[in-house]
């Protein structure tokens, strides 16, 4: 549908400042990544320090991207991370919903609230918070545990990942929560109505109603929590600090930021996030399209 | 096989390829790895330093970039010093993000004229021609000022290219008054050290002797260095790396024997739960460089007045080595206008009686003045420790370094892969001694993607 010229010209005035910042801070950063992964750099002189040398690469950053061990284990990792996490969150989120739905408006509106202000705080303000509830001597939690007799490591070796889930779920679980709230308050009365006239009780009309009819909203918040928890960074980034076995290629945002900023290749580290942009775009389309399948 | 009405191409879903659209895709491929084959272009900073000409009278403006808080110490050379004023501009640590700043500059072409480089990082920044030679600009009068070995650390081939500031010798700091309360003195040996562990493991079954951080690889390398482990030689135009050498196993397989037996407490040291256990008395000493004086005493105010300094325990009973933690320099960064008034500067900045007690006291480690001891406050008595010279046993340290310890241009890259591989056989139950191979042909790939010449000792 063509709009007259004038309309037009608003239209693109408008437009104009997101479009050049997108441009900017979007599409030239991507662009400059996609480019570096293509380059490398090659020592010459005396003892590889005399000079050094920018040159076409082709794509042998990926091929060797691709046979770091530590690289593809990281990705293990976070899609063991994922298949734990997700799960727990979304169905956290689903039944806060629900409950929700049954509250009166003032408690509703109230307990809305309470849920969604962890979303507020900062990932890295949230990262140190818990981390200093993660250190035994500092953590109130802890010495409560420990006078009943349980002394748990939260920073362990095996344990650190699903404490880093925990925070996680804590940050995004009232924000996931909203999204299936909006879906839920779009469900048209007269078809709850309707089932209550039926003779319907709660249980059934959330499980043969409300829940198929949410499943947009769920959706959405799982491809959300995909993309998200493949670009895992702030949270094991900050507590780095605290656990000595957070390593320097826990996920592959994390492996990919130090090969830039710790190994000063900006090169390898541009095809590993390329890599990673990959894998998250595969990932969410895949799922798409599996449960998008049109019945025969 | 039907085809897009628009373009003639292949209809929407369908695997083929139309020629057209092959053509155009094959021209397109060709015209950008053209471009690109095409930009062989230098790595190293856009702008090569040289000396411009300094008209006399006229003011010559230089930046310097560092992570402690020195404005008081620059505003003293600015008052003296008209003709060359020096603006500071504090940026994070070099391990947090300073490095990549300088690296990021440097690339720009924007880099500032002084930087502070600790010495593990020099052969990295020689690695993308970061650094100055300044042999042309006449250093060599000032070696005589600094400490030989930390002039050393600035040598690579004919050239020089830093102007040494400081280092971090280490030795032990303990708590006395838990050394009383246990029955132990100072161990004089590694084997008196364990001995004692085991002590302060009966005796108080909450603390530890001392502690390993599983992935502070930094503080292990200053152990092997003291047991003579060299991590890397050159010979010729090849990098030689050894990391896994007889004296760094033996290192390792003592502070394995220590983790096994649970005579240390695993924990990072310079964290809150590690500072928490020092407050609280559970760990009585702690074998470290000097400047981290300031940090137990910044971090545990109620321990003042109980600890006390001696020389590291030793391998070999009588003799003195001793090893280096940190350390840095004042480098002039590649593409400076200034060199010479550059280096000046730098020069007056770590020889200057009053500079160099300013810095330290803000922590800057253990000055390259040659004869720092007898000429500055370091021989001062410390109420934080018993009002003792406590600064004695790092400056018998520090005469006792092996000066041939050089580091990997790779440095920063091999001490994760050792965090990594240390941690891992600490939760794993493995060892320590037997990670040290994985460390060293990781390091060995990593210069090799760099294409240097490398090889295993």
């Amino acid at each position: 549908m063509a709009l007259p010229r004038a309309q037009r010209r608003a239209a693109i005035f408008l437009g104009a400042p997101f479009f050049v910042l997108f441009a900017v801070a979007f599409v030239a950063p991507i662009l400059d990544a996609l480019y570096n992964s293509l380059l490398k750099t090659q020592h010459s002189g005396y003892l590889g320090l005399g000079g050094s040398r920018i040159v076409f690469a082709g794509l042998s950053n990926y091929w060797l991207a691709l046979h770091e061990p530590e690289f593809l284990a990281s990705y293990g990792r976070v899609l063991l991370f994922g298949i734990v996490q997700v799960p727990v969150m979304i169905i956290l989120a689903t039944v806060l919903a629900f409950l929700l739905e049954m509250l009166s408006r003032r408690w509703s509106s109230f307990f809305r609230a309470t849920f969604f202000l962890p979303y507020g705080v900062p990932g890295v303000i949230a990262s140190i918070l818990w981390g200093f509830l993660y250190v035994p001597g500092v953590s109130p939690i802890i010495s409560l545990l420990h006078d009943v007799g349980i002394s748990p490591d939260f920073l362990g070796y095996h344990e650190v990942l699903w404490s880093i889930a925990n925070i996680v779920v804590w940050e995004f679980t009232g924000y996931n929560m909203l999204i299936i709230v909006a879906q839920l308050k779009a469900i048209p009365r007269d078809l709850i109505e309707a089932a209550r006239a039926d003779g319907a009780g709660t249980w059934k009309t959330n499980l043969h109603i409300r829940l198929p009819l949410i499943r947009p909203a769920l959706i959405l918040t799982v491809v959300f929590s995909i993309i998200g928890t493949l670009q895992l960074f702030n949270e094991p980034q900050v507590l780095i600090t605290y656990s000595p076995y957070i390593t320097s290629s826990y996920t592959p945002n994390i492996a990919a930021y130090n090969q830039a900023f710790t190994d000063n290749n900006v090169n390898l580290a541009s095809a590993e996030a390329v890599i990673l942009a990959v894998v998250a775009a595969a990932l969410s389309f895949g799922f798409l399209s599996l449960v998008n399948r049109r019945p025969r | 096989m039907t085809s897009h009405p628009a373009t003639g191409g292949p209809a929407a879903g369908q695997k083929t390829i139309s020629r057209r659209n092959l053509l155009r895709l094959g021209a397109g491929g060709a015209l950008g790895a053209g471009l690109l084959s095409g930009c062989a272009m230098p790595a190293s900073s856009s702008r090569l330093s040289a000396q411009a000409r300094v008209r006399p009278g006229q003011r010559v403006n230089l930046t310097f970039w560092t992570w402690l808080p020195v404005q008081t110490v620059i505003d003293q050379w600015n008052r003296q010093r008209p003709d060359i004023q020096v603006s500071l501009q504090v940026i994070p640590a070099g391990s947090q993000g300073g490095y990549q700043k300088m690296y990021s500059a440097l690339r720009a072409g924007n880099a500032p004229d002084l930087a502070h480089v600790e010495y593990q990082e020099l052969p990295s920044f020689m690695l993308v021609q970061g650094l100055t030679d300044l042999s042309p600009y006449g250093i060599e009068r000032y070696r005589a000022d600094y400490v030989d070995w930390q002039w050393q650390q600035g040598v690579f081939g004919n050239g020089i290219y830093t102007m040494p500031w400081a280092s971090g010798p280490m030795a032990m700091f303990y708590r006395a008054d838990l050394f009383t309360e246990w029955g132990i003195s100072p161990p004089a040996t590694w084997a008196e050290f364990e001995t004692a562990a085991r002590r302060v493991r009966s005796r108080a079954p909450g603390a530890y002797l001392h502690s390993f951080p599983p992935s502070n690889s930094a503080w292990f390398e200053g152990l092997a260095w003291q047991a003579g482990g060299e991590w890397v030689k050159s010979a010729g135009d090849t990098w030689i790396v050894d990391i896994d050498n007889p004296q760094t196993r033996k290192v390792a397989a003592y502070w394995d024997r220590l983790i096994r037996d649970d005579l240390v407490l695993v924990e990072n040291d310079g964290t809150s739960a590690w500072y928490k256990q020092i407050q609280d008395g559970q760990l009585a000493c702690y074998v470290s460089a000097d400047w981290y004086d300031a940090l137990i005493e910044d971090n545990a105010p109620n321990t003042a007045g109980k600890w006390r300094t001696t020389t590291m325990p030793q391998w070999t009973r009588g003799s003195q080595a001793a090893a280096n933690w940190g350390g840095s320099s004042v480098a002039v960064l590649q593409g400076s206008r200034y060199p010479t008034q550059a280096m000046e500067f730098a020069h007056w900045f770590g020889t200057n009686v009053d500079t160099v007690n300013a810095t330290f006291l803000l922590g800057s480690g253990w000055p390259a003045l040659q004869g720092a001891f007898g000429t500055t406050v370091l021989a001062k008595k410390s109420a934080f420790f018993g009002h003792t010279a406590y600064n004695q046993a790092f400056n018998v340290a520090d005469a006792h370094i092996n000066t041939n310890w050089r580091f990997l241009p790779t440095n920063d890259a091999m001490i994760d892969h050792m965090n990594d591989a240390f941690s891992a056989a600490i939760a794993g139950n493995g060892s320590l001694e037997k990670a040290l191979a994985q460390v060293q042909s990781l390091a060995i790939e990593d210069m090799k993607a760099k294409n240097l010449k490398v090889r295993a000792a």
